[in-house]
């Protein structure tokens, strides 16, 4: 079942293409990752989905919802840089937030006292000013308050950027947990954020998608192995014999390793080892690494 | 349900941030400030040195209409800078500062975010003008002699209804743009245009908003309703109700994002 299908989605500012028809769809109980550099038109491209900028062309459907009706109550959203009204209290900004979608005010108020505690924030903080929170507990009650309608789809942009690592991995927990009952589609560039959590990557570059699949897909189709090798002596020694190995396409010495990488990985390493062994190479490191995701977001954004 | 939870919202903050004190203390210090001055000014002149030896003058003696007058007069200046002041972050200061993003990304109505919004500085105006203008009143009947309650009443709901009318001018252009100062700058120089207007073509615009304090002095003075006053408040209603509709309009059409 699709949740949400866009199609041709394009956004221009006068002559100046932000969006270029990008489509994609995805399901119930998922969790996306929109993954670009900066600049790459996420912010406009979750503000499109969130009802706050209107697409120049291109439709967004949203699963049993007419086309051109209000989806904003199906939908949660948090933005890169949430402000609230500072003068109130996180309690009365999520009450007030519960009440404009349409909850009554006992709902709003038992909802608001369950998520305060389920995001963390605690007792005392509920009932002070806003203006008096941390950059974490604004963040974590701006989660909050794009939950707390219980809407089928979470829009979070850059839900970590801003935090330290111990908040960067609270709200990666919740959202963990927040999976089990929504989609949640965020944006990232931090990739690593991406690989721990999400089950699908878009990746956007310069308004147009140009890569999306299940995380195991894209490592397969942009897969490239590093072989890391340090001895007790100096590398030197043996770089040469390395790079005389047919398949090997690239070397680096970085500071005491030695980097390689091979156009067949398999043979490579079944060389390297067997002179090694023969010639008895005092090798204190041998490994062999998958590409970090950086390595092949580069790759991918370059092609 | 969701229109009282967003007034609800506006009094509170108007609450918080003390708008509830300063306004019509603000109010009342502008509606009593000019009376009080002109029955004390004899004391005033001798307090400050006084005049050289033989001159006289004799200050004219007001008539209760008069003073209400004055106090008018200083509303329509000051009394409506305080006013433009007063709303002109209310809409697009929540834009500029992004809080309506994550308002307005809720299941909310562009009309009941507008209309809240305008009811709520209404209420905030039309109480303070009715303490300022009894205050006002309550000193015209000691320092200046008696006018009756009732034309205190007609003078607060006709003259109410001018700052209806500048408070939905600034809704107006709270709508169209970010900047409070523009908003500011565009309501204040729409209102001098009008009353320019109204000076150079008085012969042809009968029932200008900008009039309605000259029909209220001739109401004072003739004891009698006026039917321009009747039509120009009826005039100035439908103007700021016309003012109100196309500001929910155009912020339909806004993006409420840059």
């Amino acid at each position: 079942m699709t949740l949400l299908s866009v199609e041709k989605l394009t956004k221009k500012y006068g002559t100046k293409t932000i969006i270029n028809e990008i489509s994609f769809a995805f399901g119930h109980h998922k969790c996306i990752a929109l993954i670009g550099p900066n600049g790459a038109g996420k912010t406009t491209t979750l503000r499109m989905l969130a009802g706050l900028l209107k697409p120049t062309e291109g439709s967004i459907q949203f699963e049993s919802v007419a086309r051109n009706k209000d989806i904003r109550h199906l939908i949660g959203y948090l933005p890169q840089y949430p402000s609230f009204h500072s003068w109130m209290t996180g309690k009365e900004f999520l009450v007030y937030s519960g009440r404009l979608a349409n909850l009554s005010k006992e709902e709003a108020t038992n909802r608001a006292d369950s998520l305060l505690t389920e995001v963390g924030i605690s007792k005392d903080a509920q009932t002070e000013r806003i203006s008096r929170y941390s950059g974490g507990m604004k963040q974590r009650l701006g989660i909050a308050q794009a939950i707390i309608h219980k809407p089928k789809l979470l829009i979070l942009d850059e839900p970590v950027a801003s935090l330290d690592p111990l908040g960067r991995r609270e709200v990666l927990v919740l959202m963990e947990k927040l999976k089990q009952e929504m989609t949640i589609l965020f944006s990232t560039h931090i990739l690593n954020d991406a690989d721990e959590i999400s089950d699908e990557l878009l990746l956007l570059n310069n308004g147009e998608i140009i890569e999306s699949g299940s995380l195991q897909e894209l490592r397969r189709k942009y897969q490239t192995a590093v072989i890391e090798l340090s001895v007790e002596d100096d590398l030197k020694l043996y770089h040469e014999q390395i790079t005389s190995i047919p398949v090997v396409s690239q070397t680096n010495i970085e500071r005491d390793i030695l980097y390689i990488t091979a156009t067949d990985i398999k043979t490579a390493r079944e060389n390297i080892l067997a002179m090694a062994t023969r010639e008895n190479w005092p090798i204190t490191r041998f490994s062999v690494n998958q590409a970090s995701l950086e390595d092949m977001f580069m790759r991918v954004v370059n092609n | 349900m969701q229109w009282s939870t967003l007034f609800q919202k506006e009094l509170l903050e108007n609450w918080r941030n003390k708008k509830w004190i300063w306004v019509p203390l603000v109010i009342i210090l502008l509606s009593i400030m000019d009376p009080i001055t002109n029955y004390y000014l004899p004391q005033i002149i001798e307090s400050v040195g006084g005049m050289p030896d033989g001159t006289e003058i004799t200050l004219p003696e007001f008539e209760p209409p008069e003073v209400v007058m004055m106090s008018l007069s200083q509303l329509s200046s000051l009394g409506v800078l305080i006013i433009v002041l007063l709303s002109m972050g209310s809409i697009s200061g929540e834009r500029k500062s992004g809080v309506s993003e994550l308002v307005l990304v809720k299941p909310v109505s562009y009309s009941n975010y507008i209309t809240s919004k305008w009811a709520s500085l209404l209420l905030l105006v039309w109480i303070s003008l009715f303490l300022g203008l009894l205050t006002s009143w309550y000193y015209t009947n000691i320092l200046f002699g008696s006018l009756a309650f009732i034309d205190f009443l007609k003078v607060y709901f006709f003259y109410g209804l001018w700052l209806t009318f500048v408070v939905s001018l600034s809704i107006l252009y709270n709508t169209l743009f970010k900047s409070a100062g523009l908003v500011a700058f565009f309501t204040i120089l729409t209102i001098m245009v009008m009353s320019i207007l109204t000076q150079i073509f008085k012969h042809i615009i009968e029932w200008s908003p900008n009039s309605l304090s000259d029909y209220i002095l001739e109401m004072l003075t003739t004891d009698k309703m006026p039917t321009d006053l009747l039509a120009t408040a009826g005039i100035t209603i439908i103007i700021s109700i016309l003012v109100l509709l196309v500001s929910i309009q155009i912020f339909k059409t806004k993006e409420l994002a840059n």
